[in-house]
């Protein structure tokens, strides 16, 4: 009985590992690509966060003379450069082909309000349809403090001399956040929703090419039928199959995870702040558990798509068959980000979501583990469901000879 | 002995076709394709029978029911008396197929194919590894065993088809267009295998449409046209039937003679 499962086991992963694609998908990719996009994310973060320190703005300024004061505060600003355009009209253009970063206009009506204690109206122009463009809060920083002079001066004048009785004018009700989660947490939430999509994105890219070729490769080469006639029951033959499918997801998923593990352990030491304090606090526990929670998703995704690739008259055919669902398997994880979705017994019986969900959990360190138990029942469930539909369907004429 | 009972065996179809002269397939009824129907054959065990009909007649499909990748829709088929669906796995292990378009592992050495099929079949690492070395001076594969499959030329590959059929030693061997593709001397060779195989009191099934081959080499011939059986006999018998002196004007004439349509 086991004989004929392992028989063609062995010959699947001999004949798969000789795939340099499926190599590349099952091995390469899942080492290389999470340290490299992990660098390049925090390399990036930090030159725009350097960017950001270092990044001088030039401006222009129309109507100086209404708010000299105000004029003076943009111009003694650090890393502002005030320059000059022909005319007001050419604002916009100028804004559009990056000859100056923003304008302000100051309205002659505007040295009368400041002058009556109303309140001036200061335009300012910028490319607001530029995502990195921080201009408008680091002019905000240069006004927010031009009007707190402003405003103190308007209190004092009113009798309103110390500064807790100008913040008790000011903000009579003061909200003091003492928020619960720690830093582990907080970070956790919010790049912790994002580590399913590697993980399962890897697992799947590690089934497809395996399940491919093990099923509608078969037909395609002539190979099925003689397999076919093998003394032995076809449910070996598909669980062989399976396993060996199976194996190129785990492979995949695995070396991701030591991939990420590698460089955890070598970043954690050389990013300071809170960051490191974050990557610092994953530990191999977590790591394994995130390991452990990916063998149901491996067995669904090779028991659901030897299915199809069976059922495809060859590989372009299983291919695009197949594509959809990379996308399909994308929608359960996405629902893991959504707000007010959390481990509890309805999403831990949900597929793929439910990982999504603990994986999110494990890296913010607030795992409930007695989750874990019905997250494998229900994924470990559902794959056998499509192994067993699997197996139903590898018996039948309509699909394995499919014209 | 083969005992085919009333074999029929039908496909259901997504539309309904039209034949190169324009007409319905008379095998079609609704959407109901009839590639085999009713037939009835009785093939003993030893020699070699030649199973003729054009593109389409039913031969391949009379030959997976034989090797038992298909099941009839109505009949029986007994082998030995044995209904070959009820004990499918025992039969397997008594027949080699070796069909038109059998394919091999392009990734995988000759050898190890061999030994694949081997040990699916049950063979003890001993046994197979002597009869891969019987198999290989047999077909004279020695030069390219250990060599990748993807890397042989036509008549390479056929080899390690047949020796993948026999590696199991089975007493039915199923030949589905064993020479075509390949060039004279690969298709000799092929053939040599097809001899030894009667000589050694193998039965076999050929389906072939080289006239040539059926005298070179069948005891019995069975011609089959659109899915129906229209004659059983020998070589001899197709010439004395038709009047014919060459054999692939008697089959033609003993095909025309049928209703269905014939190939130009």
């Amino acid at each position: 009985m086991r004989g004929g499962v392992t028989t063609v086991f062995f010959k699947e992963m001999r004949d798969i590992l000789r795939d340099r694609k499926t190599l590349l998908l099952m091995i390469v990719l899942p080492i290389l690509v999470v340290p490299l996009l992990l660098n390049s994310l925090i390399s990036f973060v930090m030159e725009q966060q350097k960017e950001a320190e270092t990044e001088v703005l030039e401006y222009v300024i129309f109507g100086e003379e209404h708010a000299p004061d105000l004029a003076k505060a943009f111009a003694e600003t650090k890393r502002f450069k005030k320059t000059t355009i022909e005319s007001q009209e050419e604002l916009v253009a100028a804004i559009r082909s990056d000859e100056i970063d923003f304008g302000i206009v100051i309205p002659e009506k505007a040295a009368s309000r400041l002058e009556e204690k109303s309140q001036a109206t200061v335009e300012l122009h910028y490319d607001n349809a530029s995502s990195g463009s921080r201009v408008e809060s680091r002019v905000e920083d240069v006004v927010d403090e031009y009007n707190e002079e402003l405003t103190k001066a308007r209190l004092i004048e009113l009798g309103v001399t110390s500064s807790r009785k100008r913040r008790a004018v000011l903000e009579p009700v003061h909200l003091a956040e003492k928020g619960t989660g720690d830093i582990r947490e907080v970070l956790g939430d919010n790049v912790g929703g994002m580590l399913p999509y590697f993980f399962i994105a890897f697992c799947f890219m590690g089934v497809v090419y395996p399940a491919i070729h093990l099923g509608a490769g078969e037909k395609e080469r002539g190979t099925l039928e003689t397999l076919l006639l093998a003394p032995i029951p076809r449910h070996q033959i598909v669980l062989g199959k399976f396993l060996a499918v199976f194996s190129g997801g785990i492979i995949a998923v695995l070396l991701n995870i030591a991939s990420l593990g590698t460089w955890i352990a070598i970043k954690a030491g050389q990013l300071r702040g809170t960051l490191g304090t974050m990557i610092g606090s994953i530990g191999w526990l977590d790591l394994t558990l995130l390991a452990l929670m990916l063998v149901p998703v491996a067995a669904m995704f090779a028991s659901l798509l030897l299915s199809v690739s069976i059922y495809a008259r060859n590989s372009p055919e299983a291919s695009s068959l197949i594509s959809p669902f990379g996308i399909v398997m994308i929608v359960p994880a996405v629902l893991a980000m959504l707000p007010g979705v959390e481990l509890n017994w309805f999403w831990a019986s949900i597929p793929i979501t439910n990982i999504s969900i603990a994986m999110k959990e494990l890296v913010k360190g607030t795992m409930d583990y007695t989750m874990l138990l019905a997250i494998f029942g229900s994924s470990t469930l559902i794959a056998g469901l499509l192994l067993f539909f699997c197996t139903k369907w590898f018996n039948r004429e309509t699909v394995l000879f499919r014209m | 002995m083969l005992q085919l009972s009333a074999i029929t065996k039908t496909f259901r179809l997504a539309k309904r076709r039209k034949t190169t002269t324009g007409a319905i397939d008379p095998r079609e009824r609704g959407r109901t394709f009839y590639a085999l129907d009713g037939i009835d054959l009785e093939i003993p065990s030893g020699g070699v029978l030649g199973l003729l009909g054009q593109n389409g007649a039913g031969k391949t499909t009379l030959l997976r029911i034989l090797s038992t990748s298909l099941k009839p829709s109505s009949g029986v088929v007994l082998c030995d008396g044995e209904d070959l669906t009820k004990n499918p796995l025992e039969i397997r292990r008594r027949i080699g197929f070796v069909s038109g378009n059998t394919g091999l592992y392009g990734r995988l050495t000759a050898r190890e194919m061999l030994l694949y099929y081997g040990r699916l079949h049950g063979m003890q690492a001993a046994a197979l590894r002597e009869r891969i070395d019987e198999l290989s001076a047999t077909l004279d594969m020695e030069a390219f065993l250990d060599r990748r499959n993807e890397t042989f030329s036509s008549g390479m590959r056929q080899k390690v088809s047949i020796a993948r059929a026999l590696i199991h030693d089975p007493d039915i061997l199923l030949f589905d267009e064993l020479t075509t593709g390949l060039d004279v001397a690969a298709a000799e060779s092929v053939l040599a295998v097809v001899e030894m195989c009667r000589e050694r009191n193998k039965t076999v099934l050929f389906s072939t449409h080289h006239m040539d081959e059926v005298d070179q080499l069948c005891d019995r011939v069975a011609i089959l046209h659109a899915g129906r059986l229209c004659f059983e006999g020998d070589a001899a018998g197709m010439r004395q039937q038709t009047g014919e002196s060459f054999l692939d004007k008697a089959f033609l004439n003993i095909i025309k003679a049928e209703p269905g349509e014939v190939a130009a």
